[in-house]
């Protein structure tokens, strides 16, 4: 590639090119600014050349032909160095008018994108005119002698009066520029006279009298005249304006040379053109030979080298000021830079080359440091205009640029253009790594600079190859951090928004904090705040950062929140979290709970409760369903029943450290009314906008009464996780579909989370509409008519119980609903524990009732006896349970075994109005006791030594109690086939009557079996009450009526726990179960009296060959 | 000067799975999330050389400032990054 078709090489063509003065008087810039323009700016359009071809013959003798050319005007005043501050000042505000044109609204760009577009299109446009500008800055140094003016041109009017006498003033006037006077250039430049006219003051005549006296004065080929002003139509807009570009400095009515037709353009490319060709360009030619000839005598050849280096040794001790010594026009060390700038403006770059090499050592002798590097700096561009060497290049540019730098801070900005050029050196190679570093080093004390450098920086990173993207973040929050600085907000979130693309998704935390809590806090600035809020919602969350920052980020956003005063509805908002997997939903169809406790038991044990008493579920769902509609749809959904809560358990973790208040916890449910239209009305959410527009929608239709919504309000402690319930309760048949939660942060912020859009979008990806398992079905209800529900409980059930206590509890049962309950079945898991009294037990007296009356009833034991053998307990067929009258039914409790015992008891039951919707429903109800040990009971038996039918009994209790003093009632042997009686008195062998904790007692009885023989019908009389079965412990004058263990509910808990204790002798006649009935002794009469009754079944007499092996109490205790 | 430091394991997909702020300096306020850039930048550098050379130990293969970045590459590319 032609370096001089490079971004640099354009620039250098542009940049370094030969300066011509112009001085003018002030009747010559009236003219010009007829046009709206300075006479400089007029004529500058035609100063660049394309096409020139001129012949050029430096040094060598061989010509070669100059195509390209350009020439820079300046007017005189021009010519300085410009100020910095200035420059500065005016750099600033061009940034910002940059910063302004941003579209702060738009998405930032793809990362994607900007890969695949190119350098041009990725950058700002402006940046090209700020690293011009910048170069600017340095122009005019004395140090470089292609910005020194290469010729001047003279302008007079020929309004002007003595317009003679004006050219050889302009010339002397002190308002030279100072490279000229101070010595820092020859002061013998070439001359050029124009004679300016303006056709609107009048014919050229006058003019061209005065041009005849001009070139008698100056010589002939010195002077030109130049027409302006001919158009005489008034002004007209040019058509292809070579002077758009200076349009912008006027207003826009105002039409730039207008009174400029096209053969004043023409005269004044004619002029430049020959200004150029055959005066600047012979003018170089001519220089550069007669330079080239000085350097030669005095610095080439052996005998000039070595003369040189004696010379410059001697100057070892020369002060080391940063200019060096002081270099005049007429030294040779000047001659020498002005010869190789003028070889580098036409061209013969390695005439160029060869004298800037020789300069540099001189100046590196003589510790000019800022001339050393100026001359490095032109080396390395040469090398590069020369496309050899690249490493060279680089070493020299990077020479220059350090050397700069160590002068301090006054070369700084010559550093700055060497960094560029140097920059664009590297692009043109695409070395973008290394550009990227050299952009870096760029950075200066300038703030506003460094930004616009680190910005480019982060885009060499972009375009390298391949795309270091993370530098590419990385750098563009550095450059965003540097703006801020500058108060350049615009572009400081310009740049720090193009770093999210990047920064999107990876894992690092402060990065991703960083970028957006300072965007959000930028946006807050501009006051742009729902782009702030955006930005802050993602740090919010900030678990792994320490508390403060926590903290600083929450009472940020919430600042920013408030000062908005709108309330914000975020979807997913991070703050709690919301553990979608501990969602639970408790729902009532026609299984209905009586406690949480009790919703949260395994379906499978209520199933197999149920089994007995329920339709079955085939039979069942058909029923129902039929009555509503037979669509396929609602199969799959779940049923609740109108004015029935719909609950839900959902798990908030708090990410932060810091306690963040939550109100309002509510669900967002959708009721479509109808059955028949709800399949078209449901909403298919398949995107979160759609699930916001129903929010939104909902919060419209806020008086939509179709449901009610329970509200909770939360404080989570740091780090905590708290499982919020929610209900949601429809109050009209329909089609409910739970779709999610929201709630309010620190009551600003509203937060929402939508139960299902990742499984929506799972299933969508598979194409299946619905998958088995999915949570959404969970969340989709039918609504139906509302319905009976039974509300039960169990009055007052203990805690915590002794082992063998026996009480008498209230079952109610309540019905709110208008309608009648009826067909009442019930069922207990363990009916060891729980059995259902009779309803006579109600209202009589506890334990009194118990107490043996002279004639038993025999109905009630037979009663019991046959729902006994169905496990489940029919209530009676004329029960029906309605409003405001609620069911009572006495129920035993009985506490069988010690440990921790789980009763489930299920009550069945039927709608009196069949067309409900529902047939029948279930309520479910859960207790939980912990059953204490008491009293351990054994028995031991053993053959009467003197009678065939006796035996003697001992048996051994002993109170395993903690505290619980209990007294022995009575023993009563089961069967009625065995009389028992104490073999002492009960004084004697008893005297306290009552038994201490941790004591034991033993006690010896006569058992007398009664039985003739073993008959069929042994077993109906096993029931029957016998006298003499019973035997009373109690103390003798008390005279406390005996217990009837024979009636229920005595009999039947006996008879589970003959059951259960059952094992390979059943029906042996010689078993005896005995029942030891026993009171404890500080029941005072305020509680509820308790009875114990421990069973001991299946006792035996142990043969003579394994004696003393004892039958211990009421465990697994029949040992033969 | 460099008495700060920030020792960081990377898993091979850029997740940052150990992190720690080691150094007897005053620790400044973002000196973790400055770190962060640093190290998460140098992946970038980490990704060219970590192919190029033999040696699990990559010697202050990038600089930011003061702070220079040292990385040891394990065979299954899990970074270590020291800064």
């Amino acid at each position: 590639m032609d370096p001089a078709n490079t971004p640099l090489g354009k620039m250098l063509l542009d940049e370094i090119t030969p300066v011509v003065m112009v001085l003018s008087t002030p009747l010559v810039e009236e003219a010009s600014l007829k046009n709206h323009l300075s006479f400089v700016q007029m004529l500058s359009p035609f100063c660049s050349f394309n096409n020139i071809d001129v012949p050029v013959r430096t040094a060598s003798d061989q010509p070669y032909r100059l195509q390209k050319f350009k020439l820079r005007l300046f007017s005189a005043s021009d010519i300085r160095q410009p100020n910095l501050e200035v420059a500065k000042e005016q750099l600033k505000h061009f940034i910002s008018q940059a910063g302004d044109k941003d579209d702060m609204f738009s998405d930032p760009p793809q990362i994607s994108n900007l890969l695949a577009s190119s350098e041009s299109e990725i950058q700002p446009s402006w940046f090209q005119f700020f690293n011009k500008e910048l170069v600017r800055t340095v122009s005019f140094s004395e140090h470089e002698a292609f910005d020194h003016p290469v010729a001047c041109l003279l302008v007079v009017s020929s309004k002007d009066e003595q317009p003679i006498n004006r050219f050889i003033d302009l010339f002397n006037t002190d308002k030279l520029p100072s490279l000229l006077n101070d010595g820092a250039m020859d002061p013998k430049i070439l001359k050029h006279y124009l004679l300016v006219h303006d056709n609107q003051d009048g014919s050229p005549e006058k003019a061209a009298k005065i041009l005849t006296e001009m070139k008698s004065t100056f010589g002939s080929n010195e002077c030109q005249l130049l027409c302006i002003n001919s158009s005489h139509d008034g002004p007209v807009e040019p058509q292809d304006n070579p002077w758009a570009p200076y349009e912008s400095d006027v207003s826009p009515s105002q039409c730039v040379g207008c009174f400029l037709n096209i053969d004043d353009s023409n005269e004044i490319k004619d002029l430049m053109q020959d200004l150029s060709s055959k005066h600047i360009i012979p003018y170089m030619e001519q220089k550069i030979r007669f330079l080239n000839q000085q350097v030669s005598a005095t610095r080439k050849g052996f005998r000039n080298q070595i003369k040189n280096l004696w010379w410059r040794k001697g100057k070892e001790d020369a002060v080391d000021s940063p200019d060096g010594p002081m270099y005049t026009f007429s030294s040779i060390e000047s001659q020498i830079r002005v010869l190789g700038d003028y070889a580098f403006m036409l061209r013969d770059y390695e005439l160029a080359l060869s004298n800037y090499r020789l300069i540099s050592t001189d100046y590196k002798l003589d510790k000019a440091w800022k001339r050393y590097a100026g001359v490095q700096e032109m080396m390395g561009l040469t090398f590069f205009m020369l496309d050899q060497s690249r490493k060279e290049a680089e070493y020299c540019m990077e020479n220059a640029f350090n050397t700069y730098l160590k002068i301090g801070s006054l070369s700084q900005q010559n550093a700055t253009r060497c960094g560029l050029w140097w920059v664009e050196m590297l692009k043109t190679r695409d070395q973008y790594k290394e550009a990227a570093v050299v952009y870096f080093r760029l950075c200066s004390e300038e703030p506003l600079h460094s930004a616009v450098f680190l910005e480019q920086a982060s885009y060499c990173y972009l375009l390298s190859k391949p795309p270091m993207l993370r530098k590419f973040g990385f750098h563009l929050v550095l450059s965003g951090d540097r703006y801020k600085k500058c108060d350049q907000i615009k572009h400081a979130i310009r740049t720090y928004r193009s770093s999210v693309s990047v920064f999107e998704g990876i894992m690092w935390g402060h990065i991703k904090d960083n970028v957006h809590f300072r965007i959000g806090q930028w946006y807050a600035i501009l006051g742009m705040d729902d782009l702030a809020v955006k930005h802050m919602l993602e740090v919010l969350a900030c678990s792994h950062q320490p508390k403060t920052t926590q903290e600083l980020f929450l009472r940020d956003f919430l600042q920013i929140v408030q000062k908005t005063g709108k309330t914000f509805e975020v979807l997913k908002l991070q703050l709690p979290q919301v553990n979608i997997s501990s969602l639970k939903v408790v729902f009532e169809d026609h299984r209905t709970y009586a406690s949480p406790a009790a919703a949260t038991v395994r379906e499978s044990l209520w199933q197999s409760l149920e089994e007995d008493i329920i339709p079955p579920l085939s039979n069942v769902r058909t029923n129902w369903l039929d009555l509503q509609s037979n669509s396929k749809k609602y199969k799959e959904s779940n049923v609740c029943v109108a004015g029935e809560a719909v609950k839900v358990d959902i798990e908030f973790k708090n990410p932060l450290q810091i306690p963040i208040s939550i109100s309002g916890v509510s669900l967002i449910c959708e009721l479509s009314l109808g059955s028949d239209d709800a399949s078209s009305s449901t909403v298919e959410l398949q995107n979160d906008d759609d699930f916001k527009n129903l929010i939104t929608n909902r919060d419209m239709s806020s008086d939509n009464v179709s449901f009610t919504l329970s509200e909770v309000d939360v404080l989570l402690g740091g780090a905590e996780t708290t499982v919020v319930k929610l209900t949601v309760t429809p109050k009209v048949e329909g089609l409910l579909q739970i779709t999610g939660v929201r709630w309010k942060l620190s009551s600003s912020v509203v937060g929402f989370h939508n139960f299902e859009s990742n499984h929506m979008k799972k299933k969508n990806a598979k194409g299946r509409r619905k998958s088995k398992h999915s949570c959404s079905d969970n969340l989709k209800f039918i609504v139906i008519k509302s319905l009976p529900k039974l509300e039960g409980f169990i009055d007052s059930v203990p805690e915590k119980v002794y082992a063998g206590d026996l009480q008498r509890l209230v079952l109610e049962l309540r019905n709110q609903s208008e309608f009648a309950v009826k067909n009442l079945k019930m069922k207990v898991s363990h009916p060891r524990f729980l059995n259902i009294g009779n309803q006579k037990n109600l209202n009589s007296e506890f334990p009194a009732c118990l107490e043996r009356k002279t004639s038993s009833d025999p109905c009630c034991v037979g009663d019991s006896s046959s729902s006994l053998s169905q496990n489940v307990f029919l209530f009676p067929e004329d029960t029906l349970i309605q409003e405001g009258t609620p069911l009572l039914w006495p129920v035993w409790l009985w506490a069988a075994i010690p440990g921790d015992i789980n009763l489930y008891i299920t009550v069945y039951y039927e709608m009196a109005d069949v067309s409900r919707g529902m047939r029948f429903r279930t309520l479910r109800m859960h207790y939980n006791l912990q059953v204490v040990p008491s009293l351990d009971l054994s028995f031991q038996i053993s053959p009467s030594p003197s009678r065939l039918h006796e035996f003697l009994v001992r048996m051994d209790v002993v109170n395993k109690t903690s505290s619980e003093s209990l007294q022995v009632h009575q023993l009563s042997s089961v069967g009625g086939q065995w009389e028992i009686s104490l073999l002492q008195p009960v004084d004697t062998i008893f005297p306290s009557q009552s038994l201490m904790a941790g004591q034991s007692l033993s006690c010896f009885f006569m058992l007398k079996s009664c039985r003739k023989s073993l008959t069929s019908e042994d077993k109906i009389s096993t029931l029957s009450p016998v006298l003499g079965s019973d035997v009373g412990l109690g103390p003798e004058d008390s005279n406390q009526p005996l217990f009837d263990v024979s009636s229920s509910p005595l009999a039947d808990f006996h008879h589970y726990e003959r059951l259960h204790q059952e094992m390979s002798h059943q029906g042996d006649p010689n078993a005896v179960d005995f029942i030891l009935i026993s009171r404890p002794l500080t029941s005072g009469d305020s509680e509820r009296p308790h009875l114990f009754s421990h069973h001991a079944c299946h006792c035996r007499q142990y043969f003579k060959r394994k004696p003393n092996i004892v039958a211990s109490g009421w465990a697994s205790d029949t040992i033969s | 000067m460099a008495t700060t430091a920030c020792f960081i394991i990377v898993s091979r997909n850029d997740i940052p799975i150990y992190e720690a702020e080691v150094g007897s300096a005053a620790k400044r306020e973002d000196a973790a999330q400055l770190h962060q850039f640093i190290l998460h930048a140098a992946l970038d550098i980490v990704q060219d050389i970590a192919w190029t050379t033999s040696a699990m130990f990559l010697k202050a293969i990038d600089r930011f400032n003061d702070l220079v970045v040292s990385v040891y590459v394990t065979a299954g590319h899990i970074l270590s990054t020291c800064g």
